[in-house]
């Protein structure tokens, strides 16, 4: 009790108002001034509520998600079985049997659109974890240290930045072999430099504001700096990136697998799949791209969506206090 | 401004040499490792003796670092790429073959790109929150989404198998001059090459006239009885120029890539075609070649609009000269 204006008063105090003034003022425990009554990751997610069209995307990606893994599992046709296919009509209209159809090779493809999701949607999530675990490290280090340290970093990064994304991705696919590990660690490793420069970025902001150069003051070793207040400062850039690195490998992935450097047959991905389907579309079977790219349309959308409202949630000045 | 410009073209250098590393180092990574040309060219069942033969034939026993300093000297000095495993044509003779075409098409988007991205832009933040802007933003989002393979098909469906007939593929010919012979079969690429540019760009321009519109220098000019017309020409748009120049800049690496999609689907023999064919046999020199040539217009690209906006920031431009 150290406020003067809480010491001067006579009146009785509520017990409950007494505990949370000392909770409020106890200078012992400065971690939990902040909030007693709703943790932080409640308030950022009422903040992530308030967007209808967030949730929405949630619930639609995670129907996905479950799906591509669980009904290959669940409810398996012929999805990969090129022996299974010599009997089955190829390029077949809807029908009870095969709900979409089947496709040029005689799958099913409705199983085969959740057969592939599996690998774009495993794909995608990887390599963007790749993507923002080096970019952070990367931007963090470089932002951080600035000076030299920075100067050379980021000289390597203009190098990697100029040269064009899919002409790199394609090389890399040319000289490495085309499984499916190699693709997310050359999707994953090719994807992170626009990161790190955006959370460069943010970490040379944080480094020269008041807080981190008071702690420096007080003798923090720069480890705790980066830990305690450049990493939970940057967190909005750094969330609002994976959420858009994710999409963003999921969209490369299909354009290899447009340009044949996907997933190799007879494994699939959408971007294999909707190359196969937009060929059989000129020949008016329809329903071998429409309902994948809609899926594909509506994954890619929702994931931007929830990237944004994410940044939302994230943003500090946003939070009740 | 010469001493800025002579330091950028500097830095380029640098960077330009940081970039032939990647693409020299690269091949070591294979399979086979440096002696992996030998397999493709030789045949995999070449004889050890062959390889080792073929090996030192083309000077593949050199150190690392003697083998970087002529591979650099070649390109700087020579601009000898090197030869193709698969065509009877060195590195240099198909780019000079092929490149014309990319860069029409990619010149002629990007055109396009500049007329719409930048007054969208700032009509969508000059009409921010209104239904407009909405439908702008979505269908910005959605087009974002779209594979670019999928929305060029689409296209294709739409306008050239029924609709308008408008041809599918433009002209063939790989003579420069050939591109003029058949204007209206470019109509279908470049507006597909164009429409995913303002699909990635539009995000960035909305935003970035925005940061400009909330700066005290507009309240001022509104407060001083400006029009509305003219505070976003005369003010917003002038100081929003800069940022605009950069991203447009940095997003010659897209277009070139989008190029590279578009020429698969619309058959038109360019640069992207050819790489996409040489990774395909795994002819090394030539995808490492149009990469190294690809960064180099990168690089250049991004030269043009730091030099350009030294010319219309005038802070800039005294901080050069000092």
């Amino acid at each position: 009790m150290t406020d003067p204006q809480f010491q001067e008063t006579d009146e009785v105090i509520d017990p409950e108002l007494q505990d949370t003034i000392n909770d409020t003022f106890d200078d012992t425990r400065p971690e939990e001034i902040v909030d007693k009554t709703v943790p932080l990751w409640r308030q950022r997610l009422n903040i992530f509520a308030q967007n209808k069209l967030a949730i929405v995307s949630v619930a639609f990606l995670l129907l996905i998600t479950l799906s591509c893994y669980l009904v290959p599992i669940l409810h398996p046709t012929n999805q990969t079985n090129q022996a299974a296919t010599f009997n089955v009509p190829w390029n077949q209209h809807p029908s009870w049997a095969h709900p979409l159809g089947t496709d040029s090779s005689g799958y099913d493809v409705l199983g085969r659109i959740f057969y592939g999701g599996e690998y774009s949607l495993t794909l995608g999530f990887f390599a963007g974890l790749i993507t923002i675990v080096v970019g952070t490290l990367y931007g963090m280090i470089s932002g951080f240290f600035a000076g030299v340290t920075d100067t050379i970093m980021m000289r390597l990064l203009d190098a990697m930045l100029s040269i064009p994304y899919l002409f790199l991705l394609i090389t890399l696919i040319t000289i490495f072999n085309r499984s499916t590990v190699f693709l997310i660690v050359i999707i994953g490793m090719t994807g992170w430099w626009a990161n790190a420069r955006i959370i460069r970025g943010d970490a040379l902001l944080i480094r020269n504001l008041e807080y981190s150069q008071a702690a420096t003051a007080m003798g923090a070793s720069k480890l705790h700096i980066i830990r305690r207040h450049v990493f939970p400062n940057s967190i909005s850039n750094i969330v609002t990136v994976a959420t858009f690195s994710v999409a963003d490998a999921i969209l490369f992935l299909s354009a290899l697998g447009f340009l044949g450097l996907g997933i190799q047959s007879p494994q699939t991905d959408w971007g294999t799949m909707l190359q196969l389907g937009s060929v059989q579309f000129q020949n008016g079977y329809w329903w071998e791209v429409f309902p994948l790219a809609t899926v594909f349309i509506l994954v890619v959308v929702s994931i931007n969506y929830i990237g944004d409202a994410m940044r939302d949630a994230f943003e500090v000045r946003l939070l009740e206090r | 401004m010469f001493t800025y410009i002579l330091r950028r073209v500097a830095q380029s250098f640098v960077v330009l040499i940081l970039v032939m590393l990647v693409t020299f180092t690269l091949p070591y990574f294979q399979y086979h490792g440096i002696r992996a040309p030998a397999y493709v060219v030789l045949g995999t069942h070449a004889t050890p003796a062959n390889v080792a033969h073929w090996a030192q034939a083309n000077g593949m026993n050199h150190p690392y670092w003697v083998r970087f300093w002529t591979y650099a000297t070649q390109v700087l000095f020579h601009f000898n790429l090197g030869h193709s495993f698969k065509q009877n044509m060195s590195v240099w003779q198909i780019i000079a073959l092929y490149i014309p075409r990319t860069i029409w098409l990619a010149v002629a988007a990007l055109t396009f790109t500049i007329l719409i991205a930048i007054p969208l832009g700032i009509f969508q933040a000059s009409k921010r929150n209104t239904a407009i802007d909405y439908i702008a933003t979505g269908s910005a989002f959605v087009l974002y989404a779209v594979p670019s393979f999928l929305l060029c098909l689409l296209v294709l469906d739409l306008f050239s198998f029924h609709g308008p007939h408008l041809p599918s593929s433009p002209p063939q010919g790989v003579a420069p001059w050939a591109i003029f012979t058949d204007p209206i079969g470019f109509i279908l690429p470049v507006a597909c090459l164009t429409m995913l540019s303002v699909a990635g760009l539009s995000r960035f321009m909305r935003g970035t006239v925005l940061e400009v519109l909330v700066q005290d220098y507009i309240r001022t000019a509104k407060a001083k009885g400006c029009s509305g017309r003219r505070t976003l020409m005369r003010h917003a748009f002038r100081n929003a120029l800069g940022p605009i120049i950069t991203i447009l800049g940095l997003s010659i690496p897209g277009l070139l890539g989008g190029a590279l999609i578009i020429e698969s689907v619309f058959n038109y023999g360019g640069l992207g075609i050819q790489t996409v064919a040489a990774a395909t046999s795994l002819d090394v020199p030539v995808v490492l070649g149009i990469t190294l040539l690809a960064s180099i217009l990168t690089l250049s690209g991004n030269l043009i609009a730091d030099v350009a906006l030294g010319l219309v920031n005038p802070r800039l431009r005294i901080e050069g000269t000092k």
